[in-house]
């Protein structure tokens, strides 16, 4: 039995590096993907990112000293003033995924409700920074801030220093969106991999004849399927190795591989084929299974959390990346190999895996190993 | 079965194949309609038949890769039914699926070795290369391959396990001339070794040159079995008389009293001839204008016997 999954992992993967197209799809263009955002998202700005939420509004509309305020910062030349919605309640969340996003730092200004009332009526307001106060760039900020903040409540009042500014520490990963970025590419390759690979191997398998030929020898349909779960891992690991590489090699991303990551392939290397399997019974004709396999891969890859995190998309979209295996992979290679936190790792790996044996089953049972 | 052994039938140990009244249907479709016959070991066995005929239905059922709906069909008298026999079974059967190809990027000997791994008796693979000739090819993809090498190949990956019994379904299919006679060419090879080779066509003369005996099938029914020449007597009709490029005039140069004589399409004549009729006729072509013309006596062929049960005749697609 051993023999004979080894030849089928050998049989696949000799099939596969033969093939220009498979090593440019496994290998050279994830990392051609890599080195392209890499480069469009990985220019930082030379001034100071900052994100500011104005949340004194009357009639929906900023009043004139908190504008006034938002106007002076800007006048200062030396902040790129991105601007968050004040119906936004959790601003925090939400700057630390668009930064991460679009490179940035984290740190949000936030002028309240009610600023201009309390500046006109007790000539008193403050103004809240968050910022991760260990961040040396924050810190210089953080003084120009101050310095803008003096010489704006100078123009309001020359004798008064009414306006100041309350500091508030926020613990920042300090991750850049390449970092962010690098774990989605892995499980983009896994994911296309796994789910091309199963809908070839079963549907063209099938339409050549290869499999009828198959079942009519000693091997069984569950020696076949761990054949081609084996060779799947092989490929996973050799896209996570060679990712992770060039990730460090080309931007300094540094990654830990743990139990978590390895959970993560082996469910990945179950999942993927899994859906594979699945799409290639219903859809027998290998060019459609093709078509179904693309019409399944490319809305989960830009979905779930690939390219940007999942709390930029609107909110239905967000619900429905619930429902996306790739969600659980990606988030738990990020949560295990760039953000170390375990927790959220071994919840992820779980769900990962828990849906790698829901899709495996069903594909195996579904697959006709026999005609009928 | 008792020890893994197969219990051959009462009084036929050398019935490799042995079908009674086999069917198997499809919802209401009916693709094969209670068929019977067996294969002795060492005979090469044709089942011919059109497309749709049941012929590619009853092989894989014999492969253990479809239940039959009813009936009885023993491999090596193991029951086809039985889900232990069937492993038996697939041990020691050799099988090339109709239009079968290999793995496109595996050499033709990492193909022959790829499926004999899944055996535990296997053959060598250079051996399997030089018996159906690709000596030349052994280190080439398969994908490179014209069709009748990699026809070739699949055969080769047939034999890999040496089996008791070869199943080759429609081995020449879409194949040219050259390449169906060189195919002919390695099953030639596999009779004159002895083995066992259950095989289906539609072509008429690849069964008649290659089959010990041919099993006719049309509408999931056997109408006629033999061995060619049996068939041929028995159904083929009579001999024809051909005179070549005789045309419309030679019709009227013939001597009295061959009245059935015709003209066919490319202006040959043809005579039927009864039993002991030849050498009169030809004595008496001799007084004609067509004594210099071409002579040929035809002999039916199982093309023949296929029209006369069947009253149509199977096309070079098989329809």
């Amino acid at each position: 039995m051993r023999s004979r999954i080894y030849t089928i992992i050998s049989g696949h993967f000799k099939s596969w590096y033969r093939s220009k197209s498979n090593i440019f799809w496994t290998i050279a263009f994830p990392l051609l993907l890599i080195v392209l955002f890499g480069a469009i998202f990985g220019n930082g700005s030379t001034k100071f990112d900052l994100y500011v939420q104005n949340q004194d509004l009357v009639a929906n509309a900023p009043t004139s000293l908190s504008q006034g305020y938002v106007n002076n910062l800007t006048s200062t030349g030396a902040f790129s003033i991105h601007v968050v919605a004040a119906e936004q309640t959790d601003p925090i969340t939400y700057i630390k995924n668009d930064a991460q996003l679009h490179n940035r730092g984290q740190r949000l200004l936030v002028i309240p409700l009610g600023f201009q009332t309390t500046l006109n009526t007790t000539h008193q307001a403050k103004i809240q920074l968050y910022m991760d106060q260990s961040d040396q760039a924050s810190a210089s900020l953080a003084g120009i801030v101050n310095a803008a903040t003096v010489s704006y409540a100078a123009r309001l009042s020359p004798t008064a220093d009414n306006v100041s500014v309350q500091q508030v520490g926020i613990v920042t990963r300090n991750i850049r969106y390449i970092d962010f970025f690098i774990p989605g590419v892995i499980g983009m390759t896994l994911l296309t991999t796994g789910v091309f690979g199963a809908v070839n191997t079963n549907g063209r398998y099938r339409e050549l004849k290869i499999i009828k030929k198959l079942a009519t020898t000693p091997l069984s349909k569950i020696e076949w399927i761990l054949g081609m779960v084996g060779y799947q891992m092989i490929l996973a690991t050799i896209s996570l190795v060679v990712i992770l590489f060039f990730g460090y090699a080309i931007f300094g991303v540094t990654a830990t591989i743990d139990l978590y990551t390895v959970g993560l392939v082996v469910a990945a290397a179950l999942l993927f084929p899994g859906i594979g399997m699945v799409l290639a019974n219903f859809v027998k004709e290998a060019e459609s299974a093709d078509a179904a396999a693309n019409a399944i891969t490319f809305p989960m890859m830009f979905l779930a959390g690939t390219f940007w995190p999942r709390e930029t998309l609107p909110d239905i979209m967000k619900i429905i990346a619930n429902f996306m295996p790739l969600t659980y992979v990606n988030d738990g290679l990020r949560d295990a190999l760039i953000y170390a936190e375990p927790a959220q790792a071994l919840t992820n790996t779980i769900i990962a895996l828990g849906l790698a044996a829901f899709f495996i089953v069903l594909g195996s049972v579904l697959m006709n190993w026999k005609e009928e | 079965m008792t020890n893994g052994q197969p219990t051959p039938f009462p009084g036929q140990s050398d019935k490799i194949v042995q079908v009674d009244n086999l069917s198997k249907k499809y919802g209401e479709n009916v693709a094969v309609n209670g068929i019977s016959f067996s294969l002795t070991k060492g005979e090469v066995f044709a089942f011919l038949g059109p497309n749709g005929a049941g012929k590619t239905t009853t092989v894989e059922i014999l492969e253990c890769l479809r239940n039959p709906t009813g009936g009885q069909a023993n491999v090596l008298g193991y029951d086809v039914s039985k889900r232990s026999d069937q492993a038996e079974i697939r041990k020691r059967i050799g099988v090339l699926p109709q239009d079968f190809n290999a793995i496109d990027r595996l050499t033709v000997r990492e193909n022959i070795n790829y499926f004999g791994a899944m055996f535990k008796r296997q053959l060598d693979a250079d051996k399997l290369i030089e018996l159906v000739d690709l000596k030349d090819k052994r280190d080439e993809q398969f994908k490179s391959l014209s069709g009748g090498l990699k026809q070739r190949v699949g055969l080769a990956v047939s034999l890999v396990n040496d089996p008791d019994v070869v199943f080759l379904d429609e081995p020449t299919t879409g194949l040219d001339p050259r390449a169906r006679r060189d195919v002919w060419g390695v099953v030639e090879r596999l009779k004159s070794q002895g083995k066992t080779v259950f095989l289906t066509t539609h072509y008429m003369d690849e069964a008649e040159y290659l089959a010990d005996i041919v099993s006719i099938i049309d509408h999931g029914q056997i109408i006629a079995s033999g061995t060619p020449d049996q068939l041929i007597d028995a159904h083929g009709g009579k001999k024809t008389l051909i005179i070549r490029d005789a045309g419309q005039e030679g019709l009227k140069q013939l001597p009295p009293g061959l009245p059935k004589a015709e003209l066919r399409n490319a202006g040959d004549i043809a005579v039927p001839l009864n039993n002991g009729e030849l050498t009169s006729i030809l004595m008496s072509l001799g007084t004609t204008p067509l004594h210099d013309k071409e002579i040929e006596v035809r002999r039916p062929t199982l093309d023949d016997v296929f029209l006369n049960l069947t009253g149509r005749r199977v096309s070079e697609e098989g329809n």
